[in-house]
């Protein structure tokens, strides 16, 4: 077709990732308001159902209950999980027990789990 | 119906569609100017005039894609206004566009019912096949158009394609039928078996708008004439009482009066000559010409006559078959935009804004794209620079904005046009391909891109320049080529030549 | 609108009339335009008042150079990502590829190397150079792949962040260490990234924050002071344009991809010190918080908008929200809504402005 001397704001080409967009701007107003209203919501519930759970992994030792708690929490030291033929070394923070937990100084920052540390037995 | 088929003329018959008093206006330009056009039953009405006329604009205005400022349209005695082209289909209303919008990869008959496909009962969401073969094949049988309706669209080559399309309007009961172009892309046997179409339709009673540029072609099919020149209504006529040189004058028209600058420029030597330049992907084929220095070079032509690909082909942005390219004795490739920039070669697009102008960036940086590797200290942009050169382009351009960070789409059309060409100026080339500059640009500011041309060819720059407005060619080119289906037909001298030459040469081969 | 200028030239009084004649529909659209264009902001300002209220040790010191921090950890990959939504693009191979150069990083510095026995602890200049390769790297097969294939961004880096995914579980699987979290590196390495710059009321303020400073404002230099940052915003701007005014539109892309890869091997260098391990997860939906941080900061998928101190700016606030939440105790889980949620709504605000104007 010829082209016409066009109107530049009815042909300006919407670039982008909006090039396809055939929205209202009274649609996207709900869009908008809606969406806001979930965050809103999402956060409520989650303030509502507030806590973080310590997960202890005994690692085949005794099971060990988890934990409920706040935000900056200490952790309670749980009893000492046992396993035959090891000696327990502690809580770790990672599977390689590298980290130890420490209960007295370190505070809950999420929800996480911690690994039990197991030495062998000496046979003596 | 078959009371009017003896009446071609259908003098005696009723008006299917009545358009009066359209007006549309895009900002600076009156595209539309109180245009009326009046389409009996079983009667071809022609709509004529150059680009630009309105013809587009008005069949816009009646389908919807554009909303007219006044005016009414009545079909068959009742106001109407389409949102959309769906609902101008529904009401009888129908349009066979210059470029196909199918879906190629599905067949004949999902393309004729897409959007209405045939359930096989009304309760089951399902659609039947069979119905739509039946169906479609009695519409095709009706306008004896060989198809078989299961053939996937790309596998057909254009004309039938085109066709199906008309199908698609006739299976839509269309009373009113708008063809733009139709016959741009067929053989001669296609456009009878086309005539023939038309005529059985008009038979039937339809009313049939025909908008072309082919003037043998408006004499041997329409009924009516309507002219239109510069979005304003100048003549509706009996085919029958016209000529193809009264056909002309009508859509010429005008007067030539000082719309155009003084021309002061000297050609000088040769400077760019182009041989047997042959494109890969267009039709564009076996064009050679020169250019001197300081001259304004012309290329006329009708849309599709391979203008703009010949300037695409000498910039680099479309890729070359064969031919050679001379810059001042020496061979220069332009295989990219890049390299064309390097060898001082500037082109201003014909779609300024899909290929021109960064809307969202400011003013300043559309004007330095193209030199910013000028405007640098060390590995890092100067902004000192940047503001200079951005300042002497717009004063230079005479380009109205209040700062130079402006947001480039808070500009008319005119001033953003003298931004791109302040871009190219600040590469300092040599030659600059100009495609359609003042297309979409009201008439005070065109006469400033006219002496902004002028001037550059005062400095010797050679300008290479297309547009589909005859006058203007004529009045600031020195010489004029003229493109007809891909091939050059034709170099005329400016000065001693007429619109009706131009016109002539441009439909020889087309 | 015109003929309320007409009528603010005449004199105050007129004017103050002309406002009181402005029909109150109209103000009231204008305040709801206001508020619905800057709703991001404005309801994470009443968040993170609201927390603030609540929980006033949020505002602590202590807490603030956590925020900071934080911030200084998630802002190199947003800064990369910035640059391919300007393209009109995304990048979501983003985390991964963090995830990737944590562990070569973690990798070339542990004490006790299972992956490679013999090799021992990596000078700092060797590891910097490794992740910035291999960032690069996978940032060039992006890269050229959407400037060569004109593929959308989102399926080429969906295929690399797949790449990359199992490149990182083959590459922990490497020697005896099959595929467990690296942990336990070399005092050079972590202390290059963690040790403190300076105190603020003996808390300490980590020195990735300087390196994260100096990252932005040699991106913002990129991005405002050079020929390619201009490119960028040309060729996310109008590519057609751009091409024709003679820029290299492919060079272009595939630079702003490797820049970005460049940026996501930096994170992953400094993300194994600062968390002190490296596992196949860590970096997992980094690009997500880069992404939702670029579009709150008005880096608009329109294309060829954004400024490097809105990409600061966003990233402060998603931290500072997501630090408040976890002062309230809100579940991480949650959390991964809410920040879809965000990133939804950021994009809607983003598209109305654009609507608007049109």
């Amino acid at each position: 077709m010829e082209q016409q001397p066009q109107n530049p704001e009815q042909t300006r080409p919407l670039r982008g990732l909006y090039r396809h967009v055939k929205i209202s701007v009274r649609t996207l107003n709900v869009v908008i308001i809606l969406g806001i209203a979930a965050i809103v919501l999402c956060v409520l519930f989650g303030v509502a159902h507030a806590g973080y759970t310590v997960t202890f992994d005994s690692r085949g030792g005794t099971d060990v209950p988890s934990q409920e708690h706040m935000y900056q929490e200490y952790v309670d030291a749980p009893t000492p999980p046992t396993r035959d033929g090891y000696v327990f070394t502690g809580w770790y923070v990672d599977e390689n027990c590298t980290t130890a937990w420490d209960f007295e100084t370190d505070v809950v920052q999420g929800s996480f789990t911690l690994y039990a540390g197991w030495t062998l037995q000496e046979a003596s | 119906m078959s009371g009017n088929t003896s009446n071609p003329n259908g003098e005696n018959s009723p008006v299917l569609l009545r358009m009066e008093g359209i007006c549309k206006s895009f900002p600076g330009v009156k595209a539309l100017d109180n245009v009326h056009l009046t389409v009996q039953a079983g009667t071809v009405h022609a709509l004529m005039g150059e680009n630009g006329a309105g013809k587009s604009t008005l069949m816009k205005c009646l389908f919807g894609v554009y909303s007219k400022d006044s005016g009414h349209i009545y079909m068959e005695d009742q106001e109407i206004n389409f949102r959309n082209s769906k609902e101008a289909l529904e009401h009888g209303v129908a349009m066979v566009h210059q470029e196909l919008n199918q879906a190629l990869k599905r067949n004949v008959m999902d393309n004729m019912w897409l959007g209405r496909f045939p359930k096989i009962a009304p309760w089951l969401p399902l659609t039947s096949e069979k119905k739509m073969y039946h169906a479609t094949k009695a519409v095709f049988d009706e306008l004896d158009i060989h198809v078989n309706p299961k053939t996937v669209m790309s596998k057909m080559p254009v004309s039938q394609r085109q066709m199906v399309e008309i199908a698609k309007a006739v299976s839509f009961n269309a009373k009113v039928i708008v063809f733009d172009e139709p016959t741009s892309s067929l053989t001669e046997q296609e456009v009878e078996h086309l005539f023939r179409i038309i005529r059985m339709l008009r038979d039937r009673g339809c009313g049939i708008i025909y908008i072309s540029h082919k003037m043998e072609e408006i004499l041997r099919i329409s009924d009516e004439v309507t002219i239109m020149r510069d979005g304003q209504w100048i003549a509706t006529k009996a085919a029958a009482d016209l000529t193809m040189d009264e056909i002309i004058r009508l859509m010429v028209g005008r007067e030539l009066t000082n719309r155009y600058p003084p021309k002061t420029n000297t050609v000088g030597d040769v400077l760019l000559q182009v041989d047997h330049l042959t494109a890969q992907y267009s039709a564009l084929s076996d064009v050679s010409f020169v250019a001197h220095k300081g001259e304004v070079l012309g290329i006329a032509g009708l849309d599709g006559s391979g203008r703009t690909e010949l300037l695409e082909n000498i910039f680099g942005t479309a890729t070359r078959k064969s031919g050679a390219i001379t810059l001042d004795g020496a061979a220069v490739r332009n295989r990219n935009a890049r390299e064309s920039v390097r060898n001082g070669f500037a082109m201003l697009t014909e779609e300024r804004r899909a290929n021109g102008i960064f809307s969202i960036l400011s003013i300043r940086d559309n004007t330095t794209i193209a030199s910013l590797k000028k405007n640098r200290i060390g590995p890092f942009l100067s902004n000192k620079k940047l503001r200079l050169n951005t300042k002497w382009s717009i004063d230079a351009m005479r380009i109205k904005t209040p700062s130079q960070d402006t947001k480039m789409r808070a500009l008319s059309g005119g001033n953003q046009q003298k931004v791109i060409l302040g871009r190219w100026l600040l590469t300092d080339p040599t030659v600059l391909l100009l495609d359609e500059p003042t297309r979409g640009i009201d008439v005070g500011a065109k006469y400033e891109i006219y002496q902004l041309i002028l001037n550059l060819a005062n400095e010797g720059k050679t300008i290479i320049m297309v547009s589909s407005e005859m006058p203007e060619l004529l009045g600031i080119c020195d010489r004029i080529l003229v493109m007809s289906g891909g091939k050059l037909a034709g170099e005329v001298d400016a000065r001693a030549t007429s619109q009706e030459e131009i016109m002539t040469l441009a439909a020889k081969f087309a | 609108m015109a003929d309320l200028k007409e009528k603010s030239r005449s004199g105050v009084g007129a004017r103050v009339k002309a406002f009181g004649a402005l029909p109150a529909k109209e103000q009231a659209n204008r305040v709801g335009n206001l508020l619905l264009n800057n709703a991001m902001y404005i309801i994470i300002v009443l968040a993170i008042i609201i927390i603030a209220i609540i929980k006033p040790q949020f505002l602590s010191v202590s807490s603030i150079i956590n925020i900071v921090s934080l911030t200084a950890a998630k802002l190199p990959i947003a800064l990369g990502i910035g640059g391919c939504i300007v393209l009109t693009g995304t990048d979501i191979s983003a985390g991964r590829t963090v995830g990737l150069t944590a562990c070569i990083a973690a990798s070339l510095s542990l004490t006790a190397n299972k992956l490679y026995p013999n090799l021992g602890v990596m000078p700092i200049p060797v590891v910097l150079l490794a992740v910035i390769l291999v960032g690069a790297c996978v940032g060039f097969v992006n890269g050229f792949s959407v400037a060569k294939f004109k593929l959308h961004p989102f399926i080429v880096t969906l295929s690399t962040q797949l790449i990359v995914y199992g490149t990182i579980l083959l590459y922990l699987k490497q020697g005896t260490n099959n595929g467990q979290t690296l942990s336990g590196f070399a005092e050079s390495y972590r202390g290059f990234v963690t040790d403190e710059l300076f105190r603020i009321q003996n808390v300490p303020v980590p020195r990735y924050v300087l390196y994260a400073i100096i990252l932005t404002v040699l991106m913002w230099i990129i991005w405002n002071k050079t020929t390619f940052g201009k490119n960028m915003f040309a060729v996310g701007s109008n590519e057609e344009a751009a091409n024709v005014s003679g820029v290299n539109v492919t060079r272009t892309i595939i630079t702003v991809f490797v820049l970005a890869g460049v940026m996501y091997g930096l994170t992953g260098f400094i993300d194994a010190a600062r968390i002190a391990s490296a596992n196949a997860n860590t970096g997992l939906n980094y690009e997500c918080d880069a992404i939702a941080a670029c579009v709150i900061g008005g880096v608009s998928f329109v294309g060829g908008i954004g400024k490097i101190s809105g990409i600061v700016v966003g990233v402060l606030l998603l931290q500072i929200i997501f630090v408040g939440l976890n002062f309230l105790s809100v579940d991480q889980n949650l959390l991964y809504i809410v920040k879809g949620l965000i990133i939804l709504v950021a994009c809607a605000i983003d598209m109305r402005k654009y609507l608007v104007r049109k």
